[in-house]
């Protein structure tokens, strides 16, 4: 008996926390994918059935496609930007003091709205400019149009990112470089080893695998991107030149009332991020046993 | 020569790590520089407060004391959605946590579990934001601190799950044995044994879940309109509707990041582990 009740306790503790989240992530999503098959709007009580009508259209929608570029494009910069960056970081930073590791962690750690903010500032175009333009100045490069160019502001964006989130991969790299027993390198020093051929020899090897687990992680990451543009730049401005996917979903939905074609954007955008989770996931597995 | 060498790769090490510490920290102590500026110098170059531009504490008195009554009501909607969602999340990943430690789920697996909360995190968050919108307005919890605290908790808890499994792991599962054989029920030992031994991880994962709360946009923009505004809303609303305060930016951007930078400090050693589920532990 006693074998019993402990069994059902287990299950329920579980169940509690599955059941909330069903709740609130599960049954919403499957809501959303019925409702991308209807003309739902905002603020229509009727809802009726209209096909592939909404995913039809998404073929001739050139925001549709100008947002996946731009999405792909910041993903494709700023994560190799970060993975390299903070890959050179904690070579330099190991065994490295306490005091600058907690400053090159503190991007992680504001809030991304406050990361645009700072970015309007720093980038500050008008005159005398920001800090950015104003060292630019006076060094005689000049004024750089950082968020009024739509061909300077994805880049913008991108530095953003960069900024947040290279302490990230910093600090796993990190982890993963202190975890190489010190016996290998050692032994490589006796043999006469410079440090690049250590690194390229012994340590990069060692931890290709958690360089590739920061990466899925911040290619799923980055491809949800939505508050820097969002804020830094207007909306995703200018223009529609930072209107990432979750940007574009969200103006269809939320200033174009249209719910039914945001909500199709939305699910073939849960396809896209769906197919690099499976192998994400799929690494990520043999952590947890 | 090694030591010549040597000594000219340190200095470059060192002229490096000087570098990039001066690119993590500049943003933040530019703001600290504009916020203690009149507003007509925030837009010059001087950084030497005294020296080169009349420091103030003018922008830090408006915003914390002639305006404070209604900057308080976004800095508690913050507060109360963080506390909330951080005590839900770290109860309910604790419970399911410590089950999918200790017991094994041998229908389902419990490795399939795990992998299904993991799997949460990879949800892109406009895809709920569209129908949790509609469903939030026909329960009538759009705009209220409760509809918030029910949203960010269940999008925390797989996180908490996962984190907390990994402290209940480390545990020795003796101790919990001989309660057993002295007839305790399983909640009884949870509460009696086991989680005074996981106080620091959940003290931590409440902490993170806090601090994703706290620094939250996305749901918060599509759900709150007036009543239940968290601060970064508030933070991004200083440009839209008053064009660019930089001294005023600054120091709701200060007050904003001070929360989140200090409980991120705290918390150092759970952040990547918070922040990849468990899966990488540094």
């Amino acid at each position: 008996m006693a074998i019993t009740a402990k069994y059902k306790i287990y299950h329920l503790l579980v169940l509690i926390a599955v059941i909330y989240i069903l709740l609130f992530s599960i049954f919403p999503i499957a809501y959303m994918v019925y409702g991308s098959f209807t003309n739902w709007r905002l603020g229509v009580p009727e809802m009726s059935f209209v096909g592939l009508q909404h995913y039809v259209s998404l073929f001739e929608d050139y925001r549709f496609y100008n947002s996946l570029q731009v999405t792909f494009y910041i993903t494709v910069i700023a994560v190799s930007c970060e993975v390299i960056l903070g890959l050179f970081l904690a070579e330099l930073m190991r065994g490295g003091s306490r005091f600058f590791r907690t400053i090159f962690l503190m991007p992680l750690f504001c809030a991304p709205v406050a990361v645009a903010l700072m970015g309007e500032v720093i980038f500050y175009e008008g005159y005398p400019g920001g800090p950015v333009n104003g060292i630019l100045n006076m060094i005689g490069i000049g004024n750089i149009p950082w968020r009024s160019s739509p061909l300077v502001a994805p880049f913008t964006v991108t530095l953003c990112d960069i900024w947040m989130w290279t302490p990230f991969c910093f600090l796993i790299t990190l982890a993963a470089l202190e975890a190489i027993p010190k016996e290998l390198t050692e032994a490589a020093v006796v043999d006469g080893a410079s440090s690049f051929q250590i690194f390229r020899k012994i340590n990069l090897p060692l931890i290709t695998g958690p360089l590739i687990t920061i990466s899925m992680f911040r290619i799923i990451d980055t491809l949800k991107i939505f508050d820097i543009p969002f804020v830094l730049v207007g909306g995703g401005g200018p223009g529609i030149a930072t209107e990432t996917l979750s940007i574009y979903a969200y103006k269809e939905a939320f200033r174009g009332f249209n719910m039914g074609a945001a909500s199709a954007i939305s699910v073939v955008f849960l396809m896209i991020v769906s197919i690099v989770s499976a192998i994400a996931i799929k690494r990520l597995r043999g952590y947890y046993a | 020569m090694p030591d010549f060498l040597k000594l000219v790769k340190s200095i470059l090490k060192y002229l490096f790590i000087i570098f990039f510490a001066v690119f993590f920290f500049f943003p933040l102590f530019w703001m600290m520089i504009v916020s203690i500026k009149f507003s007509i110098d925030s837009f010059t170059m001087s950084v030497i407060p005294f020296l080169q531009f009349n420091p103030t504490l003018e922008n830090w008195e408006w915003e914390l004391i002639t305006t404070s009554a209604q900057n308080i009501k976004f800095l508690l909607n913050s507060t109360t959605i963080g506390l909330g969602s951080g005590a839900i999340a770290t109860l309910l990943g604790g419970f399911a946590g410590y089950a999918l430690a200790r017991y094994e789920f041998k229908r389902v697996g419990n490795l399939n579990i795990l992998t299904w909360f993991l799997s949460l995190r990879f949800l892109p968050p406009i895809a709920l934001a569209i129908p949790i919108f509609v469903m939030m307005q026909s329960i009538g919890l759009l705009d209220n601190v409760i509809g918030m605290v029910l949203i960010y908790s269940s999008a925390f808890t797989p996180y908490s799950v996962l984190v907390m499994r990994d402290a209940f792991r480390s545990l020795p599962p003796e101790m919990e044995e001989s309660a057993f054989i002295d007839g305790a029920s399983v909640l009884k030992t949870l509460r009696v044994i086991v989680l005074p031994l996981v106080v620091p991880a959940l003290a931590a994962i409440f902490m993170l879940t806090f601090t994703f709360s706290w620094n939250e946009f996305l749901f918060a923009l599509v759900l709150t309109i007036e009543k239940a505004v968290t601060v970064p809303i508030r933070l991004a609303g200083t440009v839209t509707t008053v064009g660019v305060l930089f001294y005023q930016l600054s120091v709701r951007q200060l007050i904003a990041s001070v929360v989140p930078i200090t409980l991120g400090i705290l918390v150092q050693k759970y952040i990547v582990s918070g922040l990849t589920m468990g899966a990488i532990k540094a």
